[in-house]
């Protein structure tokens, strides 16, 4: 090619189209990654904001008076807390060996073919909306609880001297305990899928030189990879505790929407997602600033939760890399 | 003692323990494959009540009549069409917003403390729980306006969307080599032209997959809705007015007296649980390998 | 002498051997002065560069590995711009003009002097499209003469037969060796005056690495062609000039003979007979 030809080729645009575009997506970019924490400053204000006449009118003792009248008009958040932070710990005692027995069954006993279309199905059932859940455990769940279940558990630890307490009275089939067992299986897969991650971080190295020392896979999980992973596993659960602790439509159903608080977990409760969803669309007036109220004793209690797994499980990827 | 017996001893002595060890772990082994069991029974037992129970209602009906009052037959569509104009109006929203976000984050501020914040406020917003999203939007859209809508119940949506396009953004974005970009930007191609060209193009598989798994989250959500677009028994697409939807008009019959709503209950559940499920396999089969 | 040197042994191809370059380029295409680099963590990588690269010639950086040399090529097209932290202090001059300068417009560098990279990128879009890209971004042309030029530069990276019945198919399904004959084409395409070649050749098998030293050697009669290799005996194939460069200075530069039969420094010596690399 001749010197001419190059020359001439070398006319340019002068204009900058460039900047232009440059400006115009690079700002919009920022601008919508702000919008991300306006949105939770928004939450966190908008619920003050609605907290504040039910806290006005009843002040701190609101979130400990269990009273709830609507037609003297008095309320307190009391009874709901209790139940969900209830139904979240029946949930939590239940998933928690559940899930880890699932996360070691897929790291170290699954064989290989197995283990895309078993976690595949474990993680499909998080897919499955909780309305569904719902729906199942009325129709489904809580007749078995009533008919089997809840009578089984009042003859056999009703009657052991402390924990008899927790399994008295009769067997509703609907209550905190239906409501912890539908929420322990909402959670499941979600603790499954962060188990099995974080059980995948620890180097195989590791893992090799326990098993060649002839440890059983029991003692390689709870010496080795347990240990190893430990931060992550709280991280897992405390994520799973803060997405039960706001549960609606999982629960809804089957806590039975009581005021009264029991000491048996088989008798009917409720929890603040679950009145919040029975009683928005009638309320006004002071009940309902006392719905939302509650749903900012929600938001502080599964923000705080969720933003501390967060934090912990940002640690650990930043240790680990 | 000789020697002999000495060994015997010890050797005995320490089969016990490797019996006992081995028991102990043959008995955590047999409750993880429980588990396991039950975990998959669980989702097979979820599936097939479904199927039975709903099944049996799923008629040319379902797709033609609206909700009826008790009593009388009739069907889902006002519901279907109201949470497809919902998740839509949602996911149009969130989409655009949720990628220019995320590709802040990887493409502007990689590395910047801002992004680092944002980046960890935004993994809050995933798992926060869908009814405080329904109260703000209520707080915000509803109460000043007075009335439920369709516009709140999409905004709600679009708010629970919003998060995961962020993270799948992100995540994709994070895989497209340097050297790619690298080679753009030495042709003397302004930054937007690099990231829409030649980042989009090759994160295009992963950031589908995750719109189409925030569509598969968001038409299931129930929560949010009762709180922002409430219900309507009739076939209205108003946006400014409540609006019908699966998931809502499901809450709404199943817990009654009246075995026709009961039933339709239950197809709708089909109808949703199907169409979440298939979505989530689709948008799983369109991602690229992680190496999980 | 020659029994202690590499056995060195130009591809005999039909283009000729490096030229001889007795006369002296009255302009250096690249003039590089009193050139500091440092990465974001401070580590001062090229210290007080003094170099001249001539148009038409091939420039060869070599060295062993970290001394500095890719680094180099990188501040000649300031792409390390993209890299917050990382700096250069001094001049650079292309054309008589300092493009360390703050107002130099970037974009017009980077249609000045393109670049090849070591491992191949070719753009996730059709190989059609991957040419057009960088066209687009400086000129409108029709639609026919788009295709005209997209020819033009597929043969001059001699590609085009290889891939003229599969324009639209997608620029990754090309082997490793084509890719990078696909990326050449793609910097040849916006017509610069220089190109900067990063170790072109160290992710292909032979066969290809021959192929596209062929193309340097054709190229070399229309561009400043700056290419950096850890291959001693690729510098001696097809550069004019080479430039040894050891822990982040130039050691020697000069016409490729001398430097590799009758270099001045001990440690030159020492590295082309390969007593350490």
């Amino acid at each position: 090619m001749s010197t001419a030809t190059i020359e001439a080729g070398h006319r340019r645009r002068s204009d900058h189209p460039g900047r232009l575009g440059n400006a115009l997506f690079g700002g919009s970019a920022w601008s919508f990654a702000i919008l991300v924490l306006i949105l939770l400053a928004g939450v966190m204000i908008s619920l003050i904001i609605a907290a504040l006449p039910a806290f006005r009118t009843f002040g701190i003792p609101f979130i400990w008076t269990s009273t709830w009248n609507p037609v003297k008009d008095v309320y307190g958040a009391l009874s709901p807390l209790y139940g969900t932070l209830v139904s979240s710990a029946v949930a939590m005692v239940i998933g928690v060996p559940v899930s880890l027995g699932i996360a070691i069954f897929l790291t170290e006993l699954c064989p290989t073919y197995l283990r895309r279309p078993i976690s595949t199905a474990i993680e499909l059932l998080a897919a499955v909306p909780s309305i569904i859940f719902g729906m199942w455990g009325l129709f489904v769940l809580a007749p078995l609880m009533q008919k089997y279940v809840e009578p089984a558990l009042i003859a056999t630890l009703g009657k052991i001297p402390l924990i008899g307490i927790l399994f008295q009275g009769p067997p509703y089939g609907i209550g905190l305990f239906t409501a912890g067992v539908i929420l322990s299986a909402m959670v499941l897969p979600y603790m499954v899928s962060i188990m099995r991650d974080v059980f995948e971080t620890v180097p195989p190295q590791l893992r090799e030189s326990a098993y060649g020392l002839g440890a059983t896979t029991w003692e390689v999980i709870k010496t080795v990879i347990v240990p190893y992973s430990r931060v992550g596993v709280v991280g897992a659960f405390m994520l799973s505790l803060g997405r039960a602790l706001g549960e609606t439509m999982a629960v809804t159903f089957v806590v039975g929407n009581s005021y009264h608080i029991k000491a048996s977990l088989l008798a009917p409760g409720s929890t603040i997602a679950s009145s919040l969803a029975n009683e928005f669309a009638e309320a006004d007036g002071l009940q309902l600033a006392s719905l939302l109220a509650e749903g900012f004793l929600l938001f502080v209690l599964t923000f705080s939760v969720i933003g501390a797994a967060r934090f912990m499980l940002m640690r650990l990827s930043r240790k680990y890399g | 003692m000789t020697d002999a017996t000495v060994d015997t001893e010890r050797s005995r002595a320490t089969r016990t323990v490797v019996q006992r060890r081995l028991r102990i772990n043959r008995i955590v082994t047999s409750l993880s494959w429980t588990a396991t069991g039950a975990g998959l029974f669980l989702l097979f037992w979820i599936l097939t009540d479904l199927l039975l129970k709903g099944a049996g209602t799923l008629s040319i009906n379902l797709f033609t009549m609206n909700t009826p009052p008790p009593g009388s037959a009739g069907g889902l569509l006002n519901a279907i069409i109201g949470s497809m104009l919902l998740t839509g109006v949602g996911i149009v929203i969130a989409t655009p917003v949720g990628i220019l976000a995320g590709t802040f984050l990887i493409e502007y501020g990689r590395g910047t403390k801002l992004a680092e914040i944002i980046r960890f406020v935004n993994d809050m917003l995933v798992s926060a729980p869908s009814i405080i999203v329904g109260l703000f939007v209520y707080q915000v859209i509803v109460a000043p306006a007075h009335h439920f809508s369709g516009w709140a119940g999409a905004v709600a949506l679009a708010i629970i969307a919003l998060p995961i396009i962020v993270r799948t953004t992100q995540d994709m974005l994070q895989l497209v080599p340097d050297g790619l970009r690298e080679a753009a930007y030495a042709l003397g191609a302004p930054k937007w032209r690099v990231i829409v060209v030649v980042s989009y193009r090759a994160a295009f598989q992963g950031i589908l997959t995750g719109v189409l798994l925030a569509i598969a989250r968001i038409s299931g959500e129930t929560a949010p809705l009762l709180f922002t677009a409430l219900s309507n028994p009739g076939g209205s697409t108003d946006m400014n007015a409540p609006m019908a939807t699966l998931p809502v008009v499901i809450y709404k019959f199943a817990d009654t007296p009246y075995h026709d709503w009961q039933d339709l209950a239950w197809a709708g559940a089909l109808l949703i649980t199907f169409s979440v499920l298939i979505l989530n396999i689709v948008a799983r089969s369109f991602a690229p390998r992680t190496g999980k | 002498m020659s029994e202690t040197k590499p056995h060195l042994q130009p591809i005999a191809t039909d283009m000729q051997t490096p030229r001889d370059v007795a006369e002296p380029a009255l302009e250096p295409k690249i003039e590089v002065k009193n050139l500091d680099f440092f990465y974001q963590t401070g580590h001062k990588a090229l210290r007080n560069i003094n170099l001249s690269i001539a148009d038409r010639c091939v420039t060869a950086f070599i060295g062993p590995s970290g001394c500095g040399k890719s680094t180099l090529l990188r501040v000649l097209n300031r792409i390390y711009d993209l890299y917050p932290g990382q700096r250069a202090t001094g001049e650079v001059r292309l054309d008589g003009e300092n493009i360390l300068a703050a107002n130099y417009d970037l974009t017009r560098l980077r249609s000045k002097v393109g670049m090849v990279f070591q491992k191949p990128t070719p753009f996730p879009l059709s190989i059609w499209d991957n040419i057009a890209f960088g066209i687009q971004l400086y000129e409108k042309l029709s639609r026919a003469d788009l295709d005209a030029r997209i020819e033009w530069a597929l043969r001059k990276a001699a590609i085009w037969d290889e891939v003229k019945d599969k324009l639209k198919r997608s620029g990754m399904g090309l082997s490793g060796g084509q890719q990078q004959r696909l990326c050449i084409a793609r910097a040849i395409a916006v017509k610069p005056e220089v190109i900067l070649m990063d170790e072109p050749c160290s992710a292909l098998d032979p066969i290809s690495t021959a192929r596209v030293e062929e193309l340097i050697l054709e190229l070399r009669d229309d561009y400043g062609i700056v290419l950096v290799t850890h291959n001693m005996q690729q510098a001696v194939r097809t550069a004019d000039f080479t430039t040894f460069m050891y822990l982040g200075e130039i050691v020697e530069f000069g016409p490729t003979e001398q430097i590799f039969s009758n270099p001045k420094e001990q440690r030159t010596q020492d590295y082309v007979t390969g007593r350490f690399g």
